[in-house]
């Protein structure tokens, strides 16, 4: 064979990419999960595994449905799907019945992600929004902790955090060590303190998130309950009940870094994740309903895009001088405008 | 100590800088391209049947940013004719059939102990040897030095090499430490100042020792070590890594007291003041998977590459791409009848195993393109107005600040062609600023018909 014979492709620079694709990052953030998955399984049973089944697989059914439906290039194989079916599950009680998750799955596949073009272009979580969507339509289910296997009487099934929250909050009558193992009841995935921390390491070591979003989310709600507290508790111990219930670490570490809902600059993740703090903390102390977190995330999640716009990042070679310079050039520029208009 | 700089990334570094450097013997026939460089194109000097010698000057321009070429062998001119360029197109070239005798030309004589001190006397004989910016940019040596007299404070040579697969800066260290050595303090008087810094990632730890061993400061030469990442051999990232000076958006290296010469330029300097030797040869890396063996070579200027090719064994597997320079940067040929040139730092193989396209490029807003961009811009809101043609926002995300690093689209796991676009976006901004010149000027003529 002589040289000659090829035919070169002309190729786009860089001709080398790394190995990391959506498929791989979206696995990575299934593995996170494993760990709050199994003390799910350790607290309610095997059975506990059939809600998150159906949920996996309408959600992977809707997404590939949907794409054919509409003609579009299938992406199921990216496993944004799935991902969003295990989060989904992983936000609704043990005992959630089985069907319950497929009318979440459409919501969130359907109506959230694929409406507005899928991956990347949603501007709800699509795991929260089901969540809520479900929250709000099935309220006696999906508050019904009885599935959890320690549960023995009735006080126990109520969550700490609606004891904390309660007309007349009392201490939780689970102990802090095991609110932090996950002894407690509560939604699948989010019991386990532990091991959603854990995943969110994992993450954090494999560059899958910034430490931005969690950092300055959970920052603020210790500083916020610190201060304020609550009838009668040690203001520490407020803080840490506060942090290790209802949701909190699962949402902040898995549903608020979600990729096309936050913002994308270091700036903007950062008062994204004091946002989603500060609304937790005023949702949890006068929404009567102490689920906040997610209705916390959903309505930074609208923000997002606009953070992005208000936090371009600084250029190399640009100095906060510059920056400043720059603004008063502009402003000086427009006033100048105004005068020669107000002059006519 | 180095400073740091945002972002980068870690690419697969593939390097391998034991295998030893071959030599290339050169090929029947050379065929020299008269643009080696940025500037003005040469003219040929010489004429169809003329007999040169190696070294022999065979294309000139006057022009200031230029920079002469030189025969690479010695033999008979047999065409002047347009030849596939490596980059691209059809640009006139001198044939020559290689007589095999190397015999070399005498008419740049080693310069004297004293010119070797002379400022003037170094700058003049850079420009007449035709060195250019071997690490890839071409521009003319003499030209880039001259523009920084009396602005520039700070010399730095660039000894990162941080594109995957190079090894040829590694091997001229290791092989010709003194001579570089010798090379840099030229370049160092050639630019008046006392002092140069050489900054050179960790990762060649053996040249590092290598070179601090020979006493680097009797030449005022500082060997700084660098961080390992890419792209820490870009001029910006360089010049912030040694003096934590950064370059405005839009601005030039000498804006802020810099100059960057890149590693084999140094070495090409030393050879043409010492030994008399033109720019025609230099040390390359011939990698990729569809070649059975990765080489590292000294080669004269005009090679083809499929002369190289047989060189290297032939292919193992069939060729996709070829690569010229790194797979970072590099740029693509299309045709192996063009030949390598003064700036080829590399020619890559590349076969369906290093590509990594999908079909359907998705962004999924992970922001990793904001992460890794040393720019410090927005990858993504570019690639969305780009896609949109939107020049306003384009110009609001900076595009045109962009240095093509490619880390962005290296890290982009929804595989954008980020990289590309802002290449493209860039070529549209100026055919845009040209076609508004061209109004303007007509305006201006209808104007003052009226
Ligand atoms: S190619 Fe341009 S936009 Fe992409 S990382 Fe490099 S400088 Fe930034
Ligand atoms: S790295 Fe790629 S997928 Fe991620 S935000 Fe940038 S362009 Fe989008």
């Amino acid at each position: 064979m002589t040289p000659k014979e090829y035919t070169f492709d002309a190729g786009y620079q860089p001709q080398v990419r790394a190995r990391r694709g959506t498929r791989e990052i979206m696995l990575d953030v299934i593995i996170a999960l494993l760990p709050a998955v199994a003390v799910g399984v350790w607290q309610f049973g095997f059975a506990a595994l059939i809600p998150v089944a159906t949920s996996i697989a309408s959600c992977v059914f809707f997404e590939w449905g949907y794409r054919k439906l509409m003609k579009k290039p299938s992406s199921i194989g990216d496993l944004s799907a799935v991902l969003t079916g295990l989060l989904l599950a992983m936000t609704l009680p043990g005992n959630t019945p089985w069907w319950i998750p497929i009318i979440g799955a459409f919501f969130s596949i359907v109506l959230v992600k694929q409406l507005y073009g899928g991956i990347g272009k949603n501007f709800l979580n699509p795991a929260l929004a089901g969540r809520a969507f479900l929250f709000a339509s099935y309220a006696t289910i999906m508050v019904n902790w009885n599935g959890w296997l320690g549960s023995v009487d009735a006080v126990s099934t109520a969550t700490p955090l609606a004891q904390l929250y309660a007309a007349e909050p009392t201490a939780p009558t689970i102990s802090m060590l095991d609110m932090f193992l996950g002894k407690m009841p509560g939604c699948f995935g989010e019991v386990s303190t532990l091991a959603l921390l854990l995943g969110g390491v994992y993450l954090l070591c494999r560059k899958v998130i910034t430490w931005h979003i969690p950092v300055s989310c959970f920052a603020t709600v210790a500083v916020l309950t610190l201060i304020f507290g609550n009838g009668g508790m040690n203001h520490v111990d407020w803080m840490l009940y506060n942090l290790l219930s209802g949701g909190l670490v699962l949402g902040t570490i898995f549903m608020a870094t979600d990729y096309s809902t936050s913002p994308v600059t270091a700036r903007g993740r950062i008062i994204y994740g004091i946002g989603i703090g500060v609304l937790t903390v005023v949702i949890r102390y006068f929404g009567g309903y102490p689920e906040g977190n997610t209705f916390a995330i959903l309505i930074m999640n609208c923000c997002a895009w606009f953070l992005d716009q208000l936090t371009q990042p600084r250029q190399f070679g640009v100095t906060r001088e510059d920056v400043k310079a720059k603004k008063a050039a502009a402003k000086a520029a427009k006033k100048e405008a105004k005068e020669a208009a107000a002059n006519g | 100590m180095p400073f740091k700089f945002h972002g980068g990334v870690h690419p697969d570094y593939k390097k391998a800088p034991d295998v030893p450097v071959t030599f290339i013997t050169p090929p029947p026939q050379v065929v020299v391209p008269m643009a080696q460089h940025i500037g003005a194109p040469c003219k040929p000097l010489v004429a169809v049947g003329d007999q040169v010698t190696m070294g022999q000057k065979i294309g000139e321009n006057e022009a200031p940013v230029s920079a002469p070429i030189h025969s690479p062998v010695s033999g008979k001119v047999i065409a002047i004719e347009p030849r596939p360029h490596p980059l691209g197109d059809m640009i006139p070239a001198v044939v020559i059939e290689n007589d095999g005798l190397d015999t070399p030309c005498t008419d740049l004589a080693p310069l004297t102990e004293e010119e070797l001190n002379d400022q003037d006397a170094i700058l003049i004989r850079i420009r007449e040897a035709g060195i250019v910016g071997m690490g890839g940019a071409m521009f003319p040596t003499a030209f880039k030095i001259r523009g920084g007299l009396g602005k520039v404070d700070t010399l730095i040579i660039n000894g990162a090499e941080c594109e995957p697969y190079l090894n040829g800066d590694h091997l001229t260290m290791l092989n010709h430490p003194e001579e570089l050595l010798k090379g840099i303090q030229l370049a160092r008087i050639a630019s008046g100042l006392d002092k140069a810094y050489y900054g050179i990632e960790k990762n060649k730890q053996d040249a590092i020792d290598l070179l601090n061993s020979l006493h680097p400061e009797q030449y005022g030469v500082e060997i700084v070590p660098e961080e390992v990442k890419y792209p820490q051999g870009g001029e910006k990232l360089q010049i912030k890594a040694i003096t934590n000076r950064e370059v405005k958006p839009g601005g030039l290296p000498a804006g802020v007291g810099c100059n960057v010469i890149s590693t084999q330029t140094a070495y090409a300097i030393y050879r043409a003041c010492y030994e008399g030797v033109p720019c025609f040869e230099r040390t390359l890396t011939m990698a990729g998977s569809a070649i059975a063996h990765p080489v590292n070579a000294v080669c004269r200027v005009g090679t083809p590459f499929s002369y190289l090719v047989e060189q290297c064994g032939g292919f193992v597997k069939e060729p996709k791409k070829v690569v010229l320079g790194g797979p970072m940067m590099g740029l693509i040929a299309t045709n192996l009848e063009a030949v390598n040139i003064k700036g080829t730092a590399g020619i890559l193989f590349f076969t369906e195993e290093e590509d990594r396209t999908v079909e359907n490029p998705t962004c999924i807003h992970c922001g990793q393109c904001l992460t890794v961009c040393p720019m410090k811009l927005e990858p993504l809101y570019m690639y969305k107005y780009f896609q949109k043609r939107d020049f306003e926002k384009m110009q609001q995300y900076h595009v045109l600040d962009c240095i093509e690093c490619g880390c962005c689209s290296y890290n982009c796991p929804g595989r954008l062609p980020l990289t590309h676009s802002f290449k493209t976006a860039k070529i549209l901004f100026a055919v845009r600023a040209a076609e508004e010149k061209a109004r303007a000027e007509a305006a201006a003529k209808e104007a003052e018909h009226k």
